[in-house]
């Protein structure tokens, strides 16, 4: 046994690093935030038809990503009421009527430094929402939203996975996603095309 | 069972080895570099809408198209303009940074009297008694702009003298000046229609004249070529950028430019393959070759080069007028691919040291480059956006920065075609600046201010009808309905461009200038530098080469004084 001793602390120690480092680190390294309310695709491309992305996140004319749709396009059906959920209580009384912005926590909002084009990859590249986005669309519940509270960005950015070796194949929208995905499809884009 | 200190540090050992194979370290130290772009004292624009804005550069006089994002009134990012007839997408890597610029460390934001803070009040009334108590001179880095109407007409009224700090394509350009009675700032070259061009040491792929014009003129005729449709011959004295792109790089020996002008015309004579009317130069061609450290059947074989595919055109860097006249051997003024006329306008006076030798104040726009500074016991007042580190000035005035002031751009330096375009003021600035124009305009309240100058020089090429505006698409000036119309379409970042000059060159060259090395310049630049201080941009502007520095250009340095 005394033999054994210091081989088993040893791995012990091993043993902590590796839990904390792997399971305590990035729940404390992530704090989770609530959208302001549950918004539900799924349920809004079942019910309204609204099949394709593009209707709400729309391209403007001059090729710049309207992003998320204003409070006013959510009025043209949510001007009343109509339903009994929380969610369709919290839209109507605290953004539709006052006219107000609803404050969405952006999952896949890049750095400030960095300039794409969604015209870009959508028109010219023909990719889909969902290349990127992976099926977020097709989904029935609004997920929690992590930052990181070291550099203040979403979870989304770097993946679900710690080690990022077990991402998706949509997942993950850091430089070297970004790189790789060029990569794969033979586009070469220098330093300035992201960072004008 | 007993923990022994033994076993904390073996345990402390298997967690650090543990830890190792953790995201921790690896998480935290990209997660902190990340974080250290987004440190409080930097300044970030805020989450809004972004726009995409149309413009000009003014950082130099090359007037490059610029596609600007704006976000909540900020430019939050600069692209190259496609559209733009002249730059045609390129840009120079500065301009690229551009609009980080207002926000360094270094830039200009108190009026400074001898290094100490002052105020925009005591800078006015030291100016306006100087103006009173003697001659003023103005100098400006970028002359045909409404400001630089405006400082003329403040010296005319004052017996002060208003003159220019060429850029090097202008300098190179001042031998015509003489023997076409054309002023250098109305002549450019047209690179377009020419087959061979000759370049004695002019960094044409290294942002020589406006980016993009012959980087793409090259690209398309020449680039990857081995019988190119445009012919490149860069004689310079090492490889540079330029050097190691061309379809011929001809090595000659540092400042033996002048004497390799005259050989190769010597050569070209001696083999009948120009008109022999007019002067001989007097340098023989053994002398040439001896000088030059290249050899009489290279130069002769050159000569050949230089007329195998015409038109031709000679560049210099300098203003060496034996270079400047292998042009005229050449056929090569006022012809179809060479040295070409573009617009009219008055003699601008270049600045001589004697200038400012009378002068009881001296006033430096911000457009003059900081390197420049007059060797004159007069008052200085140095307008500028930046602080150029040490100078000698007496007054350190803050002008506006990177689009932060309505200015008009006229005609690129080299340029073959006028053109007019204006850089509106698309942000603001944060702290409180005037222009050089600004503020004479305070002083002398008799002065039409530049905005209503801009407004009456669109209303004359309005009333011309010649011409196109660029803007999203070409349009040609007489199918615009009103002078509104036009005025509307350059705020946006149109450019209108001129028609070829009917104009005939007629040039004559009494005798064959001399071979020695043309003296520097009085003021001492002989290369341009935008008027943001070198170490502004150092690594991505200096480093970068974009144009040679000039001790690469003299790392083959001559073994005999000539």
């Amino acid at each position: 046994m005394r033999r054994w001793r210091n081989p088993l602390v040893f791995a012990f120690g091993v043993a902590v690093a590796l839990f904390l480092g792997w399971v305590a680190f990035p729940r404390v390294l992530y704090s989770q935030k609530h959208q302001p309310l549950d918004f539900l695709h799924k349920t809004h491309a079942e019910k309204s038809g609204l099949t394709d992305c593009a209707e709400c996140h729309v391209i403007r004319e001059d090729g710049i990503f309207a992003g998320l749709p204003a409070t006013e396009k959510c009025a043209g059906c949510h001007s009343e009421r109509i339903g009994e959920s929380k969610a369709e209580a919290i839209l109507v009384d605290s953004y539709i009527k006052p006219a107000q912005e609803t404050p969405w926590l952006v999952y896949s909002r890049q750095p400030a430094n960095v300039w794409f084009s969604h015209a870009i990859h959508v028109k010219r590249a023909n990719l889909s929402c969902a290349e990127c986005h992976s099926s977020y669309g097709e989904q029935d519940s609004v997920r929690m939203y992590q930052v990181n509270r070291i550099s203040g960005y979403s979870r989304d950015l770097w993946g679900h996975s710690m080690s990022r070796l077990r991402n998706g194949p949509h997942e993950g929208m850091k430089m070297s996603d970004c790189e790789k995905c060029h990569r794969q499809r033979n586009v070469e884009v220098g330093c300035l095309g992201c960072h004008q | 069972m007993k923990l022994s200190r033994r076993d904390l540090l073996v345990w402390s050992a298997g967690a650090a080895a543990g830890l190792l194979a953790t995201p921790v370290p690896w998480k935290i130290l990209d997660d902190t570099s990340i974080w250290s772009q987004n440190w409080p004292w930097i300044p970030q624009p805020a989450r809004c809408p972004v726009e995409t804005r149309q413009s000009v550069c003014t950082l130099c006089p090359k007037g490059c198209g610029l596609r600007v994002r704006m976000a909540g009134g900020w430019a939050v990012g600069v692209a190259g303009l496609n559209t733009h007839p002249l730059s045609r997408g390129a840009l120079c890597p500065l301009a690229y940074a551009a609009h980080q610029l207002n926000w360094h460390p270094q830039r200009l934001r108190v009026v400074q009297h001898r290094t100490n803070p002052s105020s925009w009040e005591q800078a006015r009334a030291a100016f306006a008694k100087a103006s009173k108590e003697g001659p003023v001179v103005i100098i400006d880095g970028y002359p045909g702009r409404a400001a630089s109407a405006l400082f003329e007409t403040y010296t005319e009224g004052r017996d002060g003298n208003y003159c220019v700090v060429p850029s090097p394509e202008i300098r190179a350009l001042t031998p015509y000046e003489s023997w076409t009675g054309v002023p250098a700032h109305c002549l450019g070259y047209d690179l377009e229609n020419t087959r061979t061009i000759v370049s004695f040491g002019a960094p044409l792929l290294d942002g020589w004249g406006t980016p993009g014009r012959f980087t793409r003129i090259w690209a398309d005729r020449a680039a990857g070529r081995s019988d190119p449709e445009l012919r490149l011959i860069q004689i310079d004295s090492s490889l540079s950028r330029t050097a190691a792109r061309a379809w011929r790089w001809v090595r000659s020996r540092e400042g033996t430019h002048a004497a390799l002008a005259s050989g190769l015309a010597r050569a070209l004579l001696e083999q009948n393959l120009v008109p022999a009317h007019g002067p001989i130069p007097a340098t023989t061609l053994a002398e040439s070759a001896v000088q030059c450290d290249i050899s009489m059947e290279a130069i002769l074989e050159l000569g050949r080069s230089l007329v195998a595919k015409s038109p031709t055109l000679v560049i210099a860097r300098d203003d060496s007028p034996a270079i400047a006249a292998l042009n005229v051997l050449l056929g090569s003024v006022g012809a179809r691919g060479g040295v070409v006329r573009h617009s009219q306008h008055s003699n601008l006076r270049s600045y001589t040291g004697s200038d400012v030798q009378n002068a009881r104040a001296v006033l430096i726009d911000s457009s003059v480059p900081w390197n420049f500074m007059p060797q004159t016991d007069a008052e200085v007042f140095r307008f500028a956006a930046w602080h150029g580190a040490s100078t000698k000035a007496d007054w350190l005035l803050p002008a506006p920065g990177f689009l932060e002031e309505l200015t008009d751009v006229p005609t690129p330096p080299a340029s073959s075609l006028a053109s007019y375009a204006v850089a509106p003021p698309l942000v603001k600035s944060a702290t409180e600046v005037h222009s050089a124009a600004q503020f004479l305009s305070s002083i002398d309240a008799r002065l039409i201010p530049t905005e209503k100058m801009i407004y009456t020089r669109c209303e004359d090429l309005f009333r011309r009808r010649a011409g196109t505006v660029h803007a999203h698409s070409a349009i040609p000036i007489s199918e615009l309905a009103s002078v509104q119309k036009l005025v509307e379409q350059l705020w946006q970042g149109a450019v209108w461009v001129g028609e070829p000059s009917p104009d005939k060159l007629r040039c004559r060259l009494q005798e064959w200038p001399s071979a020695t090395r043309s003296s520097p310049p009085d003021d001492g630049i002989t290369d341009w530098i935008p008027p943001v201080m070198p170490a502004l941009a150092s690594k991505l502007y200096v480093e970068s080469t974009l144009r040679e520095a000039a001790e690469r250009r003299k790392a083959w340095a001559p073994a005999t004084a000539w």
